[in-house]
């Protein structure tokens, strides 16, 4: 009884909160929700910069063709925060993108989930760094 | 489970005397808690003005307004707290995400990029201290008119992560522009760079924000504020210090930005307490007639880090905009090529 009210509790109290979900700016007027697009590809480059970062990456089509694509992310500023730096995604890292494709129809897409090939999480924060879980990294099964 | 449970109450006891310190004036602390509170006295500057330096950050999942499921008590139980800060820690970035929905790409990425906070920091079931319901006021009836011609306006005036169109930058909010996230809005917690350097010298406080950048230069030294006909940004801040507190008066907004539908016509009182070593207690008071049916007030507490600050550069790396006009044009596009 106790833990169905607390469990209402909560998704009242979270419903509630003004601790905004949003970016600094809009995604869902830069990438489209009817474009959702998977790649895996290698690190290029990363610009660790304000407003969001962004990572470029290679990607080898079926037809065997490289094609380049810029996948954003957040503030670099959490990050830095948590110790990670622009080493800590090395140039040749292969990585898994999940997320939607802009909608100027560009190779732009928003890194709705980074992933090494394996599976792990990129950036996945080390305990005690605040960074939340969010259940998608093996080693929080 | 249980050994978990233990913890997080153990958790709990250790920081729950701290908030109920921050809110004393509602609050009944245990005697000892009071007594401790005496023996703690603000430190002073060289100089003997209290010292509020630190680097601070004002992340919490403390709802803005009290939720309607707490039966209106101005406090959280023990078993609420743990509960909230339990799921904050906890929390997936799948929840509620439905792939292919709008909602899901405005939740943009991973969470690692997040830092929202996982503590309520106090004890206060809203940010919202005054009216006693925790609830923002209701607008004035100008207040609502004005809100069905922002339209007509040159520019948009928001400052979320939304505009009113996609024909030009000027309909993007000023937080999308880089300019502003407006005022009170930059000394609220947002998503993430919640952070706050505070420095003093003799005559001035200054007080750096992490998102978006930017550093308040306050004086302290009893002049009055600039010329009504001067508007700028983040207004004309003056600041005194009564007892342990700065009392920040900030007046001369421009209409370029609004904060709940006020602009040029705000009046805000802001107080910074330290009331404990690591921690602030941040309030605010905003009154403006022509928006608000009644002043209201904040308290955020402000909770020293340790850690750096990072600078913000927003503008020159800011391509979401690029993005979104851009995308808006191909969007166009692709349904005149439909009805040919």
């Amino acid at each position: 009884m106790r833990h169905a009210y607390v469990f209402g509790f909560i998704a009242g109290a979270l419903l509630a909160a003004g601790a905004g979900v949003s970016a600094h700016h809009s995604f869902a007027a830069e990438f489209d929700a009817n474009k959702p697009i998977q790649l895996r590809g290698t690190v290029v480059r990363v610009e660790w910069i304000n407003p969001h970062t962004w990572i470029h990456i290679d990607v080898k089509e079926a037809d065997g063709r490289t094609e380049r694509w810029m996948i954003e992310g957040g503030t670099p500023n959490t990050l830095l925060r948590r110790g990670l730096t622009r080493n800590s995604l090395p140039e040749g890292t292969e990585i898994m993108v999940d997320g939607y494709r802009a909608k100027n129809g560009t190779n732009r897409a928003n890194g709705r989930d980074l992933t090494f090939t394996d599976g792990r999480k990129l950036f996945m924060g080390s305990s005690g760094t605040g960074a939340p879980r969010d259940g998608r990294d093996a080693s929080e099964r | 489970m249980k050994t978990r449970f233990l913890a997080f109450s153990i958790a709990l006891v250790a920081f729950m005397p701290l908030s109920a310190f921050a809110q004393s004036s509602a609050a009944t602390p245990a005697a000892g808690d009071r007594a401790a509170a005496r023996k703690w006295t603000a430190p002073r500057t060289p100089w003997g003005e209290p010292d509020l330096q630190g680097t601070y950050s004002n992340r919490t999942i403390t709802p803005f307004e009290r939720p309607a499921n707490v039966g209106g008590r101005e406090f959280f139980t023990p078993d609420e707290v743990a509960a909230l800060e339990k799921r904050a820690q906890e929390q997936s970035g799948d929840e509620g995400r439905a792939k292919g929905t709008r909602g899901d790409v405005e939740r943009a990425y991973n969470d690692f990029w997040w830092d929202r906070g996982t503590k309520v920091t106090s004890l206060r079931t809203s940010l919202v201290v005054d009216p006693p319901d925790g609830r923002v006021p209701a607008l004035t009836e100008e207040a609502k008119l004005r809100a069905a011609d922002e339209g007509k306006r040159p520019a948009f005036r928001g400052a979320g992560a939304s505009g009113r169109g996609t024909d030009s930058w000027l309909d993007r909010s000023t937080f999308e522009r880089c300019i502003t996230r407006g005022m009170p809005g930059a000394m609220s917690p947002t998503a993430y760079n919640n952070n706050y350097r505070i420095t003093q010298s003799p005559g001035f406080v200054a007080i750096q924000i992490e998102m978006l950048g930017g550093t308040r230069v306050i004086p302290t030294d009893g002049r009055p504020h600039i010329n009504k006909s001067i508007r700028q940004w983040m207004g004309n801040s003056v600041a005194r210090w009564e007892g342990d507190t700065l009392v920040v008066e900030t007046t001369n907004f421009t209409d370029k930005v609004l904060y709940r539908g006020a602009a040029e016509n705000l009046h805000l009182v802001e107080r910074f307490t330290r009331v404990a070593p690591g921690q602030i207690d941040y309030r605010v008071t905003i009154t403006d007639p022509t928006t608000f049916t009644k002043p209201w007030t904040l308290a955020i507490p402000y909770v020293d880090t340790g850690e750096d600050m990072f600078e913000y550069a927003c503008h020159e790396g800011n391509y979401g905009m690029e993005g979104i006009l851009s995308g808006a044009r191909e969007e166009e596009r692709a349904t005149a090529e439909k009805g040919k």
